[in-house]
């Protein structure tokens, strides 16, 4: 007779294969940034430096920056935790506890949405807001109802963007140089001059061809569409985040805005594509939208946030008083994840075809085109589409 | 993601391993422990210690709504009633008969003179005189779905194993594809369905191979081959596929029964020789056995015995390290002694070695859970309802509906046991209800 070990059903478990579990999800998320990065690095480094605008050590200074906000959030959670936990104060434990609680990520991505030459103690504050209020102290990983560094991003986005702007922000050494930006994101260029017309809003930075390979002003990874789908393709690939909740999210900008557009006075593919192209849309959507806490789990609540996101970010972006939506619309809605996955795990459960689930699906899609008519009709009354006058 | 559908996931069958070798018969155990017990009813025994009995002779009944007498499986003599363990985890009292042998058949076992002139009241009579219970793992008395009010025009056959590592279906239908075919007539018969449908995994071709050149004898009857997905055999998805109805509480809604492959077996058997239900097929296997197999052996046999006839364990196996499964790998339960006898709804025991731990983490709502689950539940929402102690939530997600299948626990990346946690939300419904 032997004894054998306890164990509960299912014991055939994924987690349990090589190349499988949360860490491995968490390390592939990490490679799909390594595009980004190395975009932003080329955009803000590299390429400075190949047009001879900085010296050597200046053209390493972005990619410096974007580890220094990873180790930064990773040394804040270490000191965290051995502040809180005495079992947590020597090595072993505390990096075991460290690595099941990915402490790069929040820093890292907060890094990428900061323009170049923010001062590295705004950088600080915003790890500090992000890792420490918007992660620990609701409970650590997997706890948060904010994406921590989305938190980081709005904390320093609506305190301190002056102290950024003085430091010369949004651009770098040869953005600066050029003068048809006027100093000027594409989206802060909208808001001021409030016309939507191709020549005004896209011939300053090029063509869209620029807007989709990234080289226009803006934070640090936040332009570099192309490197961003290139994630996306990974990311997506590799199970990491649903395929679906960036492409409905962009779609119904694209849409929405198009619409936008045709009322204001330009109907042309353009303004959709600038749209989806400019400001932090496509960053936000594969890299933000998607972060699992802080949103719904079940794919039909990822639908609907992806829905609700598309249309408030419009609404924020072009009738707000910031150049701004993404954020916003996605700290908004990490509040609402919650009771957005009870209301659609229950129409899940219920069965699409079942009379209460059709009744609130309608509903919830009148919501939806409520928010983007409102936009689009409040936007009219903003905008002109300049070209005709 | 949003048409729902069913579905499933792939996983690795591990099957070949129990397949190596054929099915071998084991059929005279020194003892045999016939469990007092069926699904959650205590059975009543109707034999003294010291009292002679012979194979298929009733030694115990099941009472209630599913009443069913209890046949001996070996000749010999009774020698005592003890605590055996059984596949539901527990130690029930069983019955033990020590083997003589001989071979002594009951006196109600004689060949049936014409079995195709039964009536359909006298083919359901017969299925209680066998003691007919399902043999895929639920053992539900098969008799009681064939007393339906509801007109039923479908029987089909789940012969499809779609939980990894068993092979006992497979290897029983390839020694014998006729005896499958003859239940699955008789079955039809007891009910005046009009169609037979033996679905199993498309995979398996061998099976087909088996069964083609009986078809045309047993007219009706068609092969259904499913996807190589788990959880395939659920009984709702085989019926969804095969009819294209749905119900909601009893296949008979939907004009349908399912039995599984070996009941079909035992079945025919009882129709033409009278023969009860006294054995059935079991694989022995996991990356545990040294040659891993399938046998057919009489019910009560304990599987100690078995895995000796394997070759044993794997040399150095850590059996603390190891589990004992009695099922499947995705619904069995843990045996925490190997000392566990083969009873109705035993099917298979894998000897699993436990992989080595990974650090364990937070579950981060991927959702993973909620994508694969067949039934279209949020695991991870009844979950935190259930800690709540919402019971009102609980009932409002269908937690209900989950039919324990194990794969919200299968795909979490953060190992949690999810599928417990579920259970524990369904019998808070049962507690408030």
């Amino acid at each position: 007779m032997a004894r054998f070990s306890a164990g509960k059903a299912p014991f055939i478990r994924i987690a349990d294969e090589k190349n499988q579990g949360t860490q491995v999800i968490m390390r592939d998320f990490i490679i799909g940034l390594l595009p980004i990065i190395l975009f932003a690095w080329y955009k803000n480094g590299i390429k400075v430096y190949l047009e001879g605008n900085v010296s050597f050590l200046e053209m390493l200074y972005p990619l410096v920056f974007i580890l220094l906000g990873g180790l930064i959030s990773f040394l804040m959670e270490g000191l965290f935790f051995m502040i809180t936990d005495p079992k947590l104060r020597e090595l072993k434990p505390l990096m075991n506890k460290i690595s099941t609680s990915f402490a790069l990520i929040p820093g890292l991505l907060l890094a990428m949405v900061l323009p170049l030459y923010t001062p590295i103690w705004v950088l600080i504050f915003g790890a500090f807001m992000g890792t420490i209020v918007g992660k620990m102290l609701f409970g650590g990983f997997g706890h948060n109802i904010f994406n921590p560094a989305l938190l980081g991003y709005i904390a320093v986005g609506f305190t301190l963007i002056g102290v950024i702007n003085a430091n010369g922000g949004v651009m770098n050494q040869s953005e600066v140089l050029i003068d048809a930006y006027a100093g000027a994101t594409p989206l802060s260029l909208l808001a001021n001059i409030k016309t939507i017309n191709y020549d005004q809003l896209v011939t300053p930075y090029g063509t869209l061809w620029n807007f989709f390979i990234g080289t226009i002003p803006g934070a640090l990874a936040e332009t570099g569409a192309l490197a961003i789908i290139i994630a996306y393709v990974w990311l997506s690939y590799r199970k990491v985040l649903k395929w679906f909740t960036p492409l409905i999210y962009v779609g119904t900008v694209f849409i929405v805005s198009w619409v936008l557009g045709a009322v204001v006075g330009d109907g042309g593919v353009w303004f959709p594509l600038y749209s989806i192209l400019s400001g932090g849309l496509m960053f936000g959507a594969v890299l933000m939208a998607t972060e699992p806490v802080s949103s719904p789990k079940n794919p039909l609540g990822k639908v609907f946030m992806a829905l609700l996101l598309g249309v408030l970010t419009v609404l924020f972006r072009y009738v707000g008083n910031y150049p701004e939506g993404v954020g916003t619309s996605l700290i908004l809605l990490n509040i609402f994840a919650m009771p957005l996955d009870r209301f659609s795990a229950t129409i899940r459960a219920e069965g699409y075809n079942k009379k209460s689930s059709i009744i609130k699906i309608t509903l919830f899609l009148l919501f939806v085109l409520a928010i983007a008519a409102y936009a689009i009709i409040k936007a009219n009354g903003m905008y002109t589409a300049g070209g005709i006058i | 993601m949003i048409v729902q559908k069913a579905k499933g996931i792939h996983i690795d069958g591990r099957k070949s391993m129990s397949k190596e070798l054929p099915l071998q018969d084991y059929l005279n155990p020194q003892f045999v422990y016939i469990h007092l017990l069926r699904q959650t009813e205590s059975l009543k025994r109707v034999v003294e210690v010291g009292e002679y009995v012979r194979i298929g002779q009733v030694v115990a009944l099941r009472e209630g709504w599913g009443p069913l007498p209890i046949h001996a499986s070996v000749s010999g003599t009774v020698t005592a009633v003890k605590k055996v363990w059984h596949s539901s985890g527990k130690m029930v009292d069983a019955i033990e008969i020590k083997n003589d042998f001989l071979g002594a058949m009951d006196d109600s076992i004689t060949p049936e003179k014409d079995p195709s002139s039964l009536t359909k009241e006298q083919l359901v009579e017969k299925m209680k005189q066998a003691g007919l219970s399902g043999l895929g793992g639920a053992g539900f008395p098969t008799f009681v779905k064939y007393q339906s009010k509801l007109p039923i025009n479908t029987v089909i056959i789940n012969a499809v194993e779609c939980e990894p590592y068993i092979t006992s279906d497979y290897m029983m239908i390839d020694r014998y594809p006729e005896k499958l075919l003859k239940g699955l007539h008789y079955m039809m018969a007891s009910v005046g369905a009009t169609r037979g449908v033996v679905a199993y995994k498309a995979y398996n071709s061998h099976i087909t191979d088996v069964l083609t050149p009986f078809l045309p004898l047993y007219p009706g009857i068609e092969i259904y081959l499913s996807k190589d997905i788990y959880p395939a055999g659920w009984e709702k998805y085989l019926i969804q596929q095969i009819t294209k109805k749905t119900y909601n509480s009893l296949p008979s809604e939907a004009g349908a029964i399912v039995n599984n492959a070996q009941t079909a077996m035992v079945f025919a058997d009882m129709v033409e020789h009278n023969v009860p239900l006294i054995a059935r097929g079991i694989t022995i296997t996991g990356e545990g056995i040294k040659q891993p197999r399938n046998f057919l052996v009489p019910i009560g046999t304990p599987v100690k015995d078995l895995i000796e006839q394997c070759g044993g364990y794997i040399d150095g196996l850590d059996s603390t390290k190891t589990n004992y499964i009695a099922g499947g790998p995705m619904t069995g339960r843990a045996i925490l002694i190997d000392d566990l006898i083969v009873n109705d709804t035993l099917g298979s025991v894998i000897i699993r070695p436990i992989p080595d731990p990974k650090l364990s983490v937070e579950c981060m709502g991927c959702g993973k859970c909620a994508d694969a689950c067949p039934v279209f539940l949020t695991p991870t929402e009844i979950w935190h309802a259930s800690e709540r102690g919402d019971i009102e939530a609980v009932k409002r997600l269908k937690a209900s509906k989950c039919m324990g299948c194990g794969l919200c626990s299968h795909v979490c990346p953060s190992h949690i046991d999810i599928t417990d946690f579920v259970d524990k939300a369904k019998a808070l419904i049962r507690k408030g209800a």
